[in-house]
């Protein structure tokens, strides 16, 4: 959930790459940890290969959440109808869609699972799966609100449009979080 | 009163463009499970994985972001023709893409080894990645920007549309590609 390489401006071959190649790079170097944490987790998915199917959406749906979150804050404070006040009610607003959202699609993401589970055979059962995704989701949630909060407003005083490079680098942070917290918070439930 | 209503309609507008998100991203899960079998052959496979989607959505997100102001503003006409600009965009999403395949490929490798961490041979990682990348690329680019087009002529602000189609189109051919390519390397390496 990227929406911008730092030049728009440009259309030149050359200097899209250019303007953009060395963030990739930034990029893959955090989103690696999350990747080896995948890798030691190897021995925990084999034996409950159910949880791999939910690795995907638990790493890309905090980003999202963040993505969404800075994008209606970004308009906002473009549009100047925002302060940063912690008393701002739209703020509180948000903030609250975006938690109802994260607890309507991992609930609906461990009743997906399980319902793999039954045609795949796992011994995992709902309410297990409810508990790992909700604790774990709604965590990576949380998260997602404080850093897109702060990386938001910090890059809007320091007069840089987030669109260009904060939203990106939040929400490969966030994805990385959500890697480490599901199979942190799986392996606690499991007892690995 | 206010607040209730602002709160539904955030929800319902964002809702279904999740749905669609988990339902790839649940499909992608699938294939991820049985790749599983494969880690024994390629360690460092896994290691890759999250590397190589988030990397699907930040190059493809950032080629839909200015397809998409391109359209705003006039520069790109909502079809598949021989603009400079159009094209200049999508030559540069290749290399991006295709170049960050095989960096991806290089670091895993090189952080794994720097670890101390078994690994598989240095050309495994890299072709694994490449062949993926060279293959998700075709795809991404022209679903991404078929959806755009089609899309915006429809009268959906494209805006709103590039988030989840990357993430969705990139967790689903990303990760089925990823599978194939390492099915390719095994039978010739």
């Amino acid at each position: 959930m990227v929406t911008s390489s730092g030049s728009l401006g440009s259309w030149e071959t050359k200097s899209i790459v250019t303007n953009m190649f060395p963030l990739l790079i930034v990029l893959c170097i955090i989103v690696l940890w999350a990747g080896i944490t995948l890798e030691d987790a190897e021995a925990l998915l084999e034996t409950y290969g159910l949880l791999a199917v939910m690795v995907p959406t638990m790493v890309d749906m905090g980003g999202n959440l963040g993505a969404i979150l800075s994008a209606r804050l970004s308009t906002r404070l473009h549009l100047g109808t925002t302060e940063f006040d912690p008393r701002d009610r739209e703020l509180w607003t948000n903030i609250g869609a975006v938690l109802a959202l994260a607890a309507t699609i991992f609930t609906t993401l461990a009743v997906g699972a399980w319902a793999i589970g039954q045609l795949i055979g796992s011994v995992l059962t709902l309410s297990t799966l409810l508990i790992i995704s909700l604790t774990s989701g709604m965590a990576v949630a949380v998260i997602a609100i404080v850093f897109s909060i702060l990386a938001t407003y910090g890059s809007y005083k320091l007069g840089i449009d987030p669109d260009d490079t904060t939203i990106p680098i939040v929400t490969n942070v966030v994805d990385v979080c959500g890697m480490v917290i599901f199979i942190g918070v799986s392996s606690l439930v499991l007892g690995f | 009163m206010e607040f209730r209503s602002e709160f539904w309609s955030i929800y319902r507008e964002t809702l279904p463009i999740l749905v669609v998100a988990l339902g790839g991203g649940l499909f992608a899960g699938l294939v991820l499970e049985g790749m599983l079998e494969s880690v024994e052959r390629f360690p460092g496979l896994l290691v890759m994985v999250p590397v190589f989607l988030a990397t699907r959505g930040n190059v493809y997100g950032a080629l839909g972001g200015r397809i998409s102001s391109g359209l705003h503003q006039g520069l790109l006409s909502p079809r598949f023709e021989w603009n400079d600009r159009l094209v200049n965009a999508v030559v540069a999403s290749f290399i991006n893409g295709i170049g960050i395949s095989i960096v991806i490929g290089v670091i895993s490798w090189g952080a794994l080894t720097l670890l101390g961490r078994p690994s598989a041979a240095l050309a495994e990682l890299v072709g694994i990645m490449f062949i993926a990348g060279l293959l998700t690329s075709f795809v991404m680019i022209g679903g991404l920007l078929g959806l755009i087009f089609t899309g915006y002529k429809l009268g959906y602000d494209p805006d709103n549309l590039v988030g989840p189609i990357v993430t969705t189109l990139g967790d689903i051919f990303g990760m089925a590609f990823l599978f194939l390519s390492v099915a390719i390397i095994e039978v010739i390496l």
